[in-house]
């Protein structure tokens, strides 16, 4: 569908706000209300969900050209789902989905910015979505003696991804769930130089034929695998993989799973055993495409039931961030003995985006930094003395928010814990 | 017609370069009406249609200003310039479309904050950006809540921001035009006025007086939506609370459910033969003081708040009207103590069986029971009864008075909007008329709702019922609607009403001499 | 030439310019200057009141209203101006609904809290009324007033118990406020099942505010509608004695926010002394020694349904609260039944008037505060007094919380001879250098009276100028009280 495909849905929207806020049933208190990091930040109606929807119905309409400055609220935005999912407690309408394809519109008609080029360029030239990335692709592996699933049949396929590739910080974490996956003695293996971009933010930041190109890839390598299941420890790859190569039809038979869905069903099954004890007061942080945009893509065809209030012949569903995955990390956190668990006000759907996301972290590094430090004292103010999230995009987010202030908070990824439990 | 570029230039002197936009992508964001209604017939392009035309007249330019001292520098500019002005905080329904061209927004959000909760002398003072479920958040952790309107929770705590400023918790808590206590005021012209003990002494626990009271003049029984200048601080009354300090909701979105009813809190749905009947269990309710919060709703608005979806809500709603045997009323009963809830209880029972009501067993339940109360406590769900069907609703809102005279007006209206319904030209939302009372049953209130289809002609079906809804209210002794506003309808109804209108234009001219504050929602001196 | 025009409006008998009538209203017992008032005028209707307000237009004749009888205490009924015509509305005594239905009654001005309390008891309502109003206290005068009322339960806003009013303003306009206003006349609303019981509005104006509190500056009102709470069926009254006001208004605050009592208010000994002694001078001194010296007097009732459960869980969750804070409550305390009380305070007060059994004469000074601020407030006055060598004994204090516990009403009543000009003078200048210092400790003259007002309206320069330009709107000639607040 493209963005006019949508004009129906986005005439939908009543201008009530919910957009803006987390869940109103679960506010607690004055603080760590919103949900949208981009009117939180600046306030004019047009940074949010509602706001971003009727700017795509006004340009539909011919009521406005492109500017600058459209493409700046367009763009300061991270993609987060918090909106959509918002808005679906009470309507039917589709809000995340429109703002992609406003995006994808300005991408099509020639309306980019020049960092976002940037890295779209190293994602056409190098298969990541790195413009810095000056190492090997698979160097955070060197020494793990893992499968090459590219030449060796492998049942389960770990894709690390960009961010985690590149990021020397971030391999720890991947070497950290090889070393679990052949303590648990899982058949996997990895794409190694082979592993491309999973194509997902490039989508998210409208360049839709980069991503298809991408998708094509990485189904096409996976399907030669013969590989059952694709796991990933980042987020973005996970709502790639599972949401959006299925939207376009590519995903087929192939079942995705976050490294912490399998690792806690390994640990469910015995296969992994978490009797060390790390002792610290942590807070969960809930990834964005991880949990509420996490759920698998429904299919549907159909149309309006005409006479009526707007139903669908069939029935239509919505993806209403229900369905995300939110236990399976806490489970493993549960289980590690020690740890204490203590939840931040805005958590699982509504959780409060990390800033990274939606290309935000490439055009404008001081807003995905204070939406980070938002997230941060968040986290303090449960009382936790460190941040654990699934998702480098966020803990590489959060890490540079942290070292701007010399703040010794510190981040994790949940397989760090475990890895140290074990 | 862009601002004079020295004008745009010293309203950036006030409020920074990042909080003025004239940018039109911007603008086109805050020119989106909710309700189709803001949008005349004689406007939509022929032959189109209209699913729903959605943009009003956009504003000039939108400033964002911090705090006072920035709202009364840009009234001020506004006024030397001969330029009109409005404000709002969150913007939700009337009264956020400026009357003609060239008007500069105020959008209130970066005023939001919460200035004081005096447990001892139950007030609390807000500023207009607060939204109510902050408040009310922050008050039950103190043994506090606020009245919240039906609008929902997401809306401005201000009780002077909201078009009329009731809501369901109104049987015990009251609304917006009597919870009011002190407000700074930003006067059309730039003055700020500090009513009450707040300008004599710098306290906010009353807004009357010296002498006679300005409240008099800021707001009736409806606010003035931005005609009379900018309300930057205000004073609300707050109420007992004694449930738990958050409320034990669980779940993930949209299935929220508490993991227990609070002890002391019970909600029943009753329905009852007529409206007589209701009307009678109603008034009993008010004289035993009982109830924490009664409000008349279809059974089918019941069903849409329950429901997550459309699909879900019309299952369920015809599941439900099957259970009813005519008008009915949710009700919550909330006891301070142990030995209060079993009394008030008790009462109930006797009230229910007197006027032959029927309870719904699926508010018995207690999980859904449980998700129902907390949801008509933190008012999360309006849009579900009103907006998720459609895209579009309206209502014709009869104003407060005793429960005869409103139902009687409401039940002729919901004839119209029947006959429209037969034709087609409304949707049949299982709905009559529904009444509430407030302040323990002194005031009563009735809305009829109804829902558009995307057409041109379901348009027009509205703007019929709205004529014919008038004409019903000036014939029908039941005071002035709600939804009167405006020069055209003031001048309808004021010279049956005590020529109101007059006096409104003379405190227009007054306080706005220049006719800088926008008058969309309000009158002008003409 | 005006004594003509107005004989032809109300005719000769309600016209009355004998020396010795004009005395009366020429003078109160405040300390407000003494002027005579060119003439008294009794009109017999609204159309009376209009023509009235008509001429004194045209020829810019301060009229000054007046509905209650004597005496009068706060200065607003003696004419600011020479040449003044008293517009007195007391023959004005029409019971004009009593509505049981929707617990609202409508009364002309004339009509006086015990004619009004035999109507509404008859359809099984109640009034929410001030302590004790003399006999010939107006209901429709003390509601303009804004006069504190004694059940705080049911005082949801601080223009309570008034509804609507009939308004002629100072342009000779009517003006129906509230649901009153239309669309419709008030038979056709009545026929509607309407009585007259929303205030606000009509529409974007709540114009029975401005109104109030104006002190008959910007309009005449021809009658009120107010609200009625429904008659008990059960009543169980207690008194509580204190020397600590701190856990007493502790007591007040919870009783209130739990909506567990109907009458609830605070006097020192001194002023329930004077309201419950029945002999003079003996019992009085001796109740003020015996009495605490802080009576917290509350009332528990059943309605309807099942009343003596009412009563009785109300009462035990009183009960629970009094011992949580270390007071003890009872039926009776220092020879006096809180039945008693309770009889007393539910009708208006015999003759003599109470303020007036002591010394004949009483000045109030009153204000509206919070329940933070009382305790310094009040220790405040009794240091002034002293000062001023006025017996701090002989001080009553009177505390009402109002709006449902937000505000509360906080009143000093110096009883004195006024025939003593020593005891005059002692007391008058008390009262002005008292003002400013308890303004200073948090006390919002929200009703101010006498030769004060100007110096409390003016503090707030913004809103004496906002005042003004309502007084220009309803009151273009100034023909309506001049001289009273800022006008």
């Amino acid at each position: 569908m493209s963005l006019k495909d949508y004009k129906q849905n986005m005439d939908l929207c009543c201008r009530c706000s919910y957009c803006k806020f987390i869940s109103l049933e679960m506010v607690k208190g004055y603080k760590h209300v919103n949900v949208c990091p981009s009117i939180a930040r600046y306030n004019f109606h047009a940074y949010s969900g509602g706001g971003r929807i009727n700017m795509a119905v006004g340009m539909l309409e011919n009521r406005f050209d492109y500017t600058d400055k459209l493409l700046e609220v367009v763009y300061n935005c991270q993609m987060c789902g918090g909106c959509d999912i918002s808005c679906k407690y009470v309507m039917d309408m589709e809000v995340l989905e429109p703002i992609n394809e406003f995006r994808i519109k300005c991408v099509e008609e020639g309306h980019t910015v020049p960092a976002l080029d940037g890295v779209i360029k190293g994602m056409r030239e190098k298969g990541a979505m790195m413009p810095a990335a000056n190492s090997k692709r698979s160097q955070w592996a060197e020494g793990m003696g893992v499968k090459d699933f590219t030449k060796q049949r492998s049942r389960v396929i770990y894709h690390a991804g960009c961010r985690t590739s590149y990021d020397k910080e971030m391999w720890k974490v991947a070497r950290g769930t090889l070393n679990l996956l052949q303590k648990a003695d899982v058949d996997f293996g990895i794409a190694g130089e082979r592993e491309s971009c999973c194509g997902g933010r490039a989508y998210e930041m409208g360049y839709k034929s980069d991503f298809l190109r991408q998708a094509e890839y990485n189904m096409e390598l996976f399907k030669r695998s013969g590989a059952e299941i694709v796991i990933t420890g980042c987020s973005d790859c996970y709502y790639a993989f599972k949401v959006l190569y299925d939207k376009f039809g590519m995903k087929g038979g192939l079942e995705v799973l976050h490294t912490t869905e399998y690792l806690d069903r390994l640990i469910k099954e015995k296969k992994l055993n978490p009797t060390k004890t790390v002792t610290a007061k942590i807070t969960y942080h809930d990834p964005c495409h991880l949990g509420r945009l996490g759920e698998s893509y429904i299919h549907w065809e159909g149309k309006e039931i005409p006479g009526h209030i707007r139903i669908f012949d069939p029935p239509k569903e919505f993806r209403r961030g229900t369905y995300g995955v939110y236990e399976a990390p806490r489970e493993i956190l549960k289980s590690i003995p020690g740890l204490k668990l203590v939840e931040m006000d805005r958590r699982k759907e509504y959780t409060w985006c990390c800033g990274a996301g939606g290309g935000v972290k490439e055009t404008n590094p001081d807003f995905a930094k204070w939406t980070a430090k938002e997230r941060i004292e968040e986290a303090r103010s449960a009382g936790a003395k460190a941040m654990v999230t699934a998702c480098p995009g966020c803990e590489g987010n959060f890490r540079n928010a942290l070292e701007e202030d010399g703040d010794s908070f510190k981040v994790y990824d949940v397989v760090e814990l475990l890895e140290q439990a074990i | 017609m862009a601002l004079k570029r020295e004008i745009y230039r010293a309203l950036e002197d006030v409020v920074g370069p990042d909080n003025i936009s004239e940018e039109l992508a911007v603008l086109h964001s805050y020119a989106w009406v909710g309700m189709a209604q803001g949008v005349e017939t004689k406007d939509l392009p022929e032959g189109k249609e209209t699913r729903f035309i959605r943009f009003a007249r956009r504003f000039e330019a939108v400033t964002l200003p911090k705090d006072t001292a920035e709202v009364q520098a840009i009234v001020k500019l506004c006024n030397r310039n001969g330029i009109k002005f409005k404000a709002f905080s969150t913007g939700f329904i009337g009264g956020n479309v400026p009357a003609t061209e060239g008007v500069i927004l105020l959008d209130l959000r970066r005023i939001n904050r919460i200035l004081e909760i005096n447990e001892r002398n139950m007030y609390a003072v807000v500023e207009p950006y607060v939204i109510s479920a902050q408040l009310q958040s922050e008050l039950m952790k103190r043994g506090l809540n606020c009245n919240i309107i039906g609008g929902g929770s997401q809306t401005s705590a201000l009780p002077l921001a909201a078009h009329w400023g009731l809501g369901h918790m109104g049987q015990s808590m009251s609304g917006g035009e009597r919870n009011l206590l002190a407000v700074e005021w930003v006067t059309p012209e730039g003055e700020i006025v500090r009513t009450g003990s707040l300008g004599s002494l710098g306290e906010w626990f009353c807004g009357d007086g010296p002498g006679p009271s300005l409240r008099g003049i800021i707001r009736g029984s409806i606010t003035p939506m931005g005609g009379m200048g900018v309300y930057t601080k205000a004073a609300t009354k707050v109420y007992h609370w004694p449930g738990p300090s958050t409320f034990p909701t669980e779940g993930v979105s949209p299935h929220y459910a508490p993991r227990e009813i609070p002890p002391g809190f019970m909600i029943r749905y009753f329905s009852f033969p007529s409206m007589a009947r209701l009307g009678e269990a109603m008034r009993q309710v008010g004289e035993s003081e009982i109830a924490f919060e009664l409000m008349g709703f279809p059974a089918s608005m019941i069903a849409a708040n329950m429901a997550t979806s459309n699909q879900e809500e019309l299952e369920t709603s015809e599941r439900l009207r099957k259970q009813v045997q005519g008008p009915g009323f949710i009700i919550i009963i909330v006891g301070n103590s142990p030995r209060e809830f079993e009394y008030k209880k008790r009462v109930l029972q006797q009230i229910i069986d007197e006027t032959n009501g029927k309870s719904l067993k699926i508010m018995e339940d207690h999980k859904t029971g449980g998700a129902q109360l907390w949801r008509f406590v933190r008012i999360t769900a309006s849009i579900r009864e009103t907006f998720r069907a459609t895209g579009d609703h309206s209502g014709i809102f009869p104003g407060h008075n005793a429960f005869a005279p409103v139902v009687k007006l409401a039940q002729k209206v919901a004839q119209v909007k029947a006959e429209l319904q037969r034709k087609g030209l409304l949707l049949d939302d299982g709905a009559d008329a529904f009444p509430w009372t407030e302040e323990h049953g002194f005031l009563s209130h009735a809305e009829v709702l109804f829902r558009l289809s995307a057409s041109r002609e379901s348009l027009e079906g509205v703007q019929y019922l709205r004529e014919e809804s008038a004409k019903l209210a000036l014939k029908e002794p039941a005071g002035v609607p709600f939804s009167v506003y405006g020069d055209r309808l003031h001048d309808l109804f004021g010279p049956s009403t005590s020529n109101y209108h007059l006096w409104l234009r003379k405190i227009k001219k007054a306080f706005d001499p220049n006719g800088a504050s926008d008058s969309n929602g309000y009158i002008t001196t003409k | 030439m005006i004594k003509d025009n107005l004989v032809r409006i109300v005719g000769a008998n309600n016209v009355i310019q004998d020396q010795g009538s004009l005395d009366t209203y020429s003078r109160d017992i405040s300390f407000v200057n003494s002027v005579r008032p060119e003439c008294v005028v009794k009109p017999r209707s609204a159309e009376d009141i209009q023509k009235i307000i008509k001429l004194a237009n045209e020829s810019l004749t301060p009229l000054v209203p007046v509905s209650s009888g004597p005496p009068h205490f706060r200065g607003d009924t003696v004419p600011s101006l020479g040449g003044a015509l008293i517009v007195d509305l007391s023959s004005m005594k029409k019971i004009i609904r009593v509505d049981r239905q929707n617990r609202v009654v409508m009364c002309e001005p004339g009509v006086t809290f015990d004619e009004l309390i035999t109507a509404v008891e008859k359809e099984g309502l109640r009034l929410n009324m001030p302590l004790l109003p003399r006999k010939s206290k107006s209901v429709v005068g003390s509601l303009l007033e804004r006069e504190p009322v004694i059940m705080p339960g049911y005082h949801w806003d601080i223009a309570d118990p008034l509804s609507c009013v009939e308004v002629i303003f100072g342009t000779g306009d009517v003006f129906r406020t509230g649901a009153a206003a239309g669309p419709g006349t008030i038979e056709d609303q009545w026929a509607a099942g309407g009585p007259q019981s929303e205030a606000a509005g009509p529409s974007q104006a709540s114009l029975h505010r401005v109104v109030q509190g104006a002190q008959g500056t910007m309009g005449i009102v021809t009658w009120a509608s107010m609200r009625c709470e429904v008659l008990p069926r059960v009543e169980e009254p207690f008194l509580v004695g204190s020397p600590d006001l701190g856990k007493v208004l502790e007591l007040v605050h919870w009783l209130i926010r739990l909506r567990l009592v109907n009458e609830c208010f605070v006097v020192n000994n001194c002023n329930l002394a004077a309201i419950m002694a029945r002999k003079w001078p003996g019992s009085y001194q001796r109740l003020k020694d015996i009495l605490p010296p802080w009576v917290l007097f509350f009332n528990i009732a059943g309605y309807e349904h099942l009343p003596e459960e009412r009563v009785s869980y109300r009462t035990k969750d009183m009960m629970e609260i009094t011992q949580s804070v270390g007071l003890l409550p009872e039926r009776a305390l220092a020879e006096i039944s809180a039945y008693e009380l309770l009889d007393t305070v539910q009708r208006p007060c015999g003759e003599p008037y109470w303020k007036l059994r002591y010394k004949g004469a009483s000045h109030d000074i009153f204000f509206i505060t919070i329940y933070d601020k009382l305790p310094e407030l009040i220790g405040a006055m009794y240091d002034m007094a002293r000062e001023a060598s006025y017996p701090s004994s002989d001080m009553g204090v009177y505390l009402q919380p109002i709006v449902q516990g937000t505000n509360c009403h906080c009143e000093f009543n110096f009883f004195y001879d006024r025939k003593d000009p020593r005891e005059s003078a002692q007391i008058k200048g008390l009262s002005a250098g008292a003002i400013m210092n308890l303004i200073r400790k948090g006390a919002f003259f929200s009703r101010p009276y006498g030769e004060n007002t100007k110096a409390i309206i003016n503090r707030d320069a913004t809103t004496a100028n906002a005042l003004a330009k309502v007084k220009s709107i309803f009151d273009p000639n100034n023909i309506m009280n001049p001289g009273k607040l800022c006008f």
